[in-house]
């Protein structure tokens, strides 16, 4: 499958300038390092291209799920097979500084999709303008502003861990939308608040075993607020998303409304109600904190998302993760969980064939987003040289059997419980 | 006897994880036109780390970095945010690849330093006091 990225004129014309730019900036660059003046090097220094990756295998023990790094990936690893398949990213990333207020930046990512393909993307393509150093606006392709710190969650040399711990940032698969950001700074008693609105509509999809759920053209917005001071940083987020499509669980809606429809019973018709994703909205609540200080990192967040749709689980996760640096190497922890809250509703059809099919149906398909887990976390990280780290992660993940939502292609056998160790390389230049 | 040769183990495993630092005298300096008399050491970590890059006056601030082999980098950054050269790369890769504020420039050579400093107010940088030019003004100092 083909992912039909919708081009609006400004970003077909973005996508044509980085191509462009990107061609000619290599040139520039070996021809700038010959350049003995600096007024070449300064020039070079307007148009950078970059680019960030990671080589990484890792094997999951069960043999009843796979193990996936967020719900936008169609499968993982499972059998204890060692696979690349989910952590290895390459990305290039074009930054071209037109004035000093003024950058146009590309950047274009292969990873693991939900159509299996490693096929590149664009993820971000925008423009920003700095309008003073206290305001600075966005606008194009741009990331959604999930993590802490970064924008980027596919940036593995950027990180501790050897990935954004899936309990936490597993549910959020979108990493970009197309729209507007702008954000004020202001300094505040010894540090620095930030405040970040952003708008716009995400292109993405997320894909399990059987069906694609095609986000395209749902409205996002929220509000980030960051506060800086020395080694701390704290975070408040609210995020929302309305929904344009529904997740594809036909034929179920139509029969729940047919045997509703006979039976003259409303729960039925609020039954298939409660499966349309489509017009609904989803709301993000997050706190965060990070604290840096002595070789000591450490951070923690949690998170709750509310769904209007009754086929998505109310949920809350957190994380809390920790590392001492000593030289080059540097050991951490971790600790996560994701729970989220059944719902009652019921299709309150008749207990008697056809109808108790339908209601056995109904309730099984409302508990597919089901999650009730935790990840116990144990690595090292070796910064090998000033671009290029090396980590070996060993995860837990103890959760309940009814806990499916944030694994793939689950088996009757699945008991919640798998253990994933993971090696890998990860570099910027 | 046993105790001391513990203890000289221990000195010796310290010696082997403890980054190594130079001692400089570190000075963040301006040129004469840019008009603010001092910064506190948070508001250099804001300019520098790129959080708030405003000077007090108001003025737009310009932070100069070393080249990436440079010692006087991975002390200045060691000084001011107890972060090695890889943790400096690592932050500004979260926010480079994020598309987010930019790194400070890089400059070569303590004449470009000058010639940047010279060229207009509100440009950082900083150097080794023993290399100061008189022209420049001293906005803070690590070992003071």
């Amino acid at each position: 499958m083909v992912d039909k990225i919708k081009h609006l004129p400004v970003f077909f014309f973005l996508h044509t300038l980085i191509l462009v730019s990107l061609i000619f900036s290599l040139p520039v660059l070996a021809a700038a390092e010959m350049a003995e003046d600096t007024q070449a090097r300064i020039s070079a220094e307007k148009l950078l291209f970059r680019g960030f990756g990671t080589l990484g295998i890792a094997r999951s023990s069960s043999d009843q799920a796979d193990f996936v790094r967020d719900l936008s990936q169609p499968k993982g690893l499972s059998d204890g097979n060692w696979s690349a398949r989910i952590d290895s990213i390459l990305g290039g990333q074009l930054n071209w500084q037109m004035t000093k207020e003024l950058e146009l930046v590309g950047q274009a990512v292969s990873r693991f999709r939900y159509n299996e393909s490693r096929s590149p993307e664009i993820m971000w393509a925008f423009a920003r303008w700095d309008i003073t150093p206290d305001i600075a606006v966005r606008a194009g392709r741009i990331g959604a502003d999930f993590m802490m710190l970064a924008d980027s969650r596919l940036v593995g040399y950027s990180y501790l861990a050897a990935r954004p711990s899936s309990d936490f940032f597993g549910p959020l698969f979108f990493h970009h939308f197309d729209g507007a950001d702008m954000s004020i700074s202001k300094p505040v008693g010894e540090g620095v608040l930030r405040a970040k609105v952003f708008i716009g509509a995400t292109h993405e999809k997320a894909a399990d075993m059987q069906r694609v759920w095609n986000t395209s053209g749902s409205h996002v917005g929220g509000v980030v607020l960051d506060y800086w001071q020395g080694p701390l940083q704290l975070r408040a987020n609210v995020a929302q998303i309305r929904f344009s499509n529904d997740l594809d669980v036909s034929p179920l809606p139509d029969f729940l409304k047919a045997a509703g429809a006979f039976l003259n019973m409303p729960s039925a018709f609020s039954a298939a109600q409660s499966l349309e994703t489509k017009d609904t909205t989803s709301r993000f609540y997050s706190l965060g904190v990070v604290y840096e200080a002595n070789g000591f990192q450490t951070q923690a967040m949690a998170n709750c998302i509310r769904h209007e749709a009754g086929l998505l689980q109310n949920s809350c996760a957190g994380y809390a993760l920790a590392g001492y640096r000593s030289g080059a190497i540097t050991p951490y922890a971790g600790i996560s969980a994701w729970k989220s809250s059944r719902r009652n509703q019921t299709a309150g059809l008749p207990d008697i064939p056809p109808f108790a099919n339908l209601n056995a149906i109904y309730s099984s398909v409302m508990e597919t987003t089901r999650s009730d887990q935790r990840t116990y976390t144990l690595g090292v990280r070796w910064d090998v040289k000033p671009n290029v780290a090396f980590k070996l992660q060993w995860d837990a993940i103890r959760g309940d059997s009814r806990s499916v939502f944030p694994v793939r292609d689950e088996q009757p056998g699945w008991d919640g419980r798998t253990n994933v160790i993971s090696i890998t390389s990860d570099f910027v230049f | 006897m046993k105790l001391n040769s513990l203890a000289y183990w221990f000195i010796a495993f310290l010696s082997v994880i403890a980054p190594c630092h130079a001692r400089a005298d570190l000075v963040v300096v301006t040129g004469p036109k840019t008009g603010v008399p001092t910064l506190s050491k948070e508001e250099v970590i804001n300019i520098y780390l790129g959080r708030y890059r405003r000077l007090p006056n108001g003025l737009p601030a310009e932070p100069l970095d070393m080249g990436e082999a440079s010692e006087t980098k991975k002390e200045f950054y060691w000084k001011l945010v107890e972060k090695t050269p890889a943790e400096i790369n690592a932050y500004w890769a979260r926010l480079v690849f994020s598309g987010q504020t930019r790194p400070p420039a890089t400059v070569n050579s303590s004449d470009e330093v000058a010639a940047r400093l010279m060229s207009r107010p509100g440009v950082l940088a900083y150097v080794e006091r023993e290399k100061l030019d008189k022209r420049f003004v001293i906005l803070y100092e690590f070992d003071r």
